[in-house]
């Protein structure tokens, strides 16, 4: 057998297997606590510092800061789910036994306000003002809910 | 303490001019001048018949939508139907609405007072404490007027009340007398005359209205208040862990801390409050006047600080 055909064959299976595992798996448990904790943070910025204090009145509509926002939220509102692994459990953060004991469950609240994000991003698109506030505050509801069940403060 | 007893108690300094008002106002009809003083009795007729308006916002003061309306979305107002999950079972806020069927529409205000007040139905039976009575019991005689005359102007709504789904023996009402005899005290309890009257006015505010403390003030197993423990946080009703609203905790926060806090849900951190709280926020304390608000900051300064409850091993 050719000997370079093997060792690329090698090669190529170590690369895809490396690239097929989830990120989750090559971190740490106290590494994914903090680097999901980053993403809840950074959403806070961006959710609680300006989004939802424009929903409120509090704070001017600028359109393009606004679209800004809701595309960051977006990207950020993905990345912390996979960070609650399992191997998490036992590290002491703000996340309620219910993550890791009924994970279906936070699944579902966390989907919920993954799809009101998305919608949220579908308003923003449209650019009706008022429909974006009301979105906003819809959002705001699914973030509540999810922290009433799953999150305790230490 | 007896209602009639109950309104020889010196008002807040907030409320005293309305009633000063209605002393004149009472003594000028006496005297047949009542046409000259018309004026006069537009203003202050809302003691005798309770102002709709000033009831509305007493309303938002007390958070009385959150029980009484149902967790969906465009549910109607006031037409009831929220769980409240506790460890004795889920309580159903009624609707209040005066639909004569479905709601309220038949009671008369002393009906409505003596719910208030006493936490009874019109038919003489107990309601149970998640009706926050042990709390509304301190509001002042004038207060239940001017809700009352608010209550009477929401749109009727035929939604019928669902059931409590309580767990054995709680359902049983007679068992709710035994419960009052030891915790609940009927009000409205004597203003403290403090130098303070900001923060009495927020006393009002945080314990008869608000009634901040069926959450924020720890329970027993029989699901009384723990009067040494006022406002420390704990447990809460629905079993979740419950921030300490004494200076141990929120001596970091500062009166603008707060104010944000209340007006909008962000704490100093850039983080926010869970949904139970914010639900609060958009229904009651960010619709409070500024004066009212400063008043409740007031008066949670002035409580004595009191340690975290230690944490339940999980």
């Amino acid at each position: 057998m050719n000997q370079r055909l093997v060792s690329t064959a090698a090669v190529v299976a170590v690369l895809s297997a490396a690239y097929t595992l989830p990120a989750s798996a090559q971190a740490k448990p106290d590494v994914l606590v903090k680097q999901r904790q980053s993403a809840m943070v950074l959403q806070g910025k961006y959710f609680y510092g300006h989004l939802r204090p424009v929903a409120q009145g509090k704070l001017p509509y600028d359109a393009a800061l606004v679209a800004r926002n809701v595309a960051f939220l977006d990207a950020l509102s993905r990345m912390p789910w996979d960070g609650f692994a399992p191997s998490t459990k036992g590290i002491k953060s703000q996340a309620a036994p219910a993550v890791f004991g009924e994970p279906a469950k936070f699944k579902e609240a966390a989907d919920r306000f993954q799809a009101e994000v998305t919608r949220l991003g579908e308003v923003t698109r449209k650019g009706d003002e008022s429909a974006i506030r009301a979105q906003i505050l819809a959002v705001n509801k699914t973030c509540g809910a999810c922290h009433d069940d799953f999150r305790e403060r230490k | 303490m007896t209602t009639s007893a109950s309104a020889s108690n010196v008002p807040s300094a907030r409320e005293a001019p309305l009633r000063r008002g209605f002393f004149f106002h009472g003594a000028a009809c006496r005297a047949g001048l009542a046409r000259g003083l018309l004026l006069l009795a537009v203003v202050t007729s809302a003691n005798a018949q309770g102002d709709p308006k000033r009831g509305e916002y007493l309303a938002k003061a007390g958070g009385c939508v959150g029980c009484h309306t149902e967790a969906k979305k465009d549910a109607p107002a006031f037409a009831g139907g929220r769980a409240l999950k506790t460890p004795f079972g889920t309580f159903y806020g009624p609707n209040i609405t005066p639909h004569p069927q479905a709601g309220i529409g038949r009671w008369s205000e002393a009906d409505f007072i003596r719910a208030m007040r006493r936490g009874e139905r019109p038919d003489g039976a107990n309601y149970f404490p998640a009706f926050p009575y042990p709390s509304f019991t301190q509001i002042t005689d004038e207060d239940l007027r001017h809700l009352w005359a608010y209550l009477r102007e929401l749109p009727p709504n035929g939604r019928v009340n669902q059931p409590h789904d309580l767990g054995f023996p709680y359902g049983w009402r007679p068992l709710v007398s035994v419960w009052k005899w030891l915790y609940f005290t009927p009000g409205p309890a004597a203003p403290a005359a403090s130098a303070n009257a900001l923060a009495d006015r927020g006393r009002y505010l945080v314990h008869a209205l608000g009634h901040c403390g069926e959450c924020h003030t720890p329970r027993n197993f029989l699901g009384g208040s723990d009067k040494e423990r006022l406002l420390a946080g704990g447990k809460g009703p629905e079993g979740k862990r419950i921030p300490n609203l004494t200076p141990t905790r929120l001596k970091t926060w500062s009166d603008a801390d707060l104010k944000e806090f209340l007006l909008t849900g962000t704490t100093p951190d850039g983080d926010s409050a869970n949904e139970t709280m914010e639900e609060v926020v958009r229904n009651t304390t960010s619709k409070l006047t500024p004066e009212d608000l400063q008043a409740l900051i007031a008066y949670l300064r002035t409580l004595p600080p009191l340690a975290e409850e230690p944490r339940e091993k999980k």
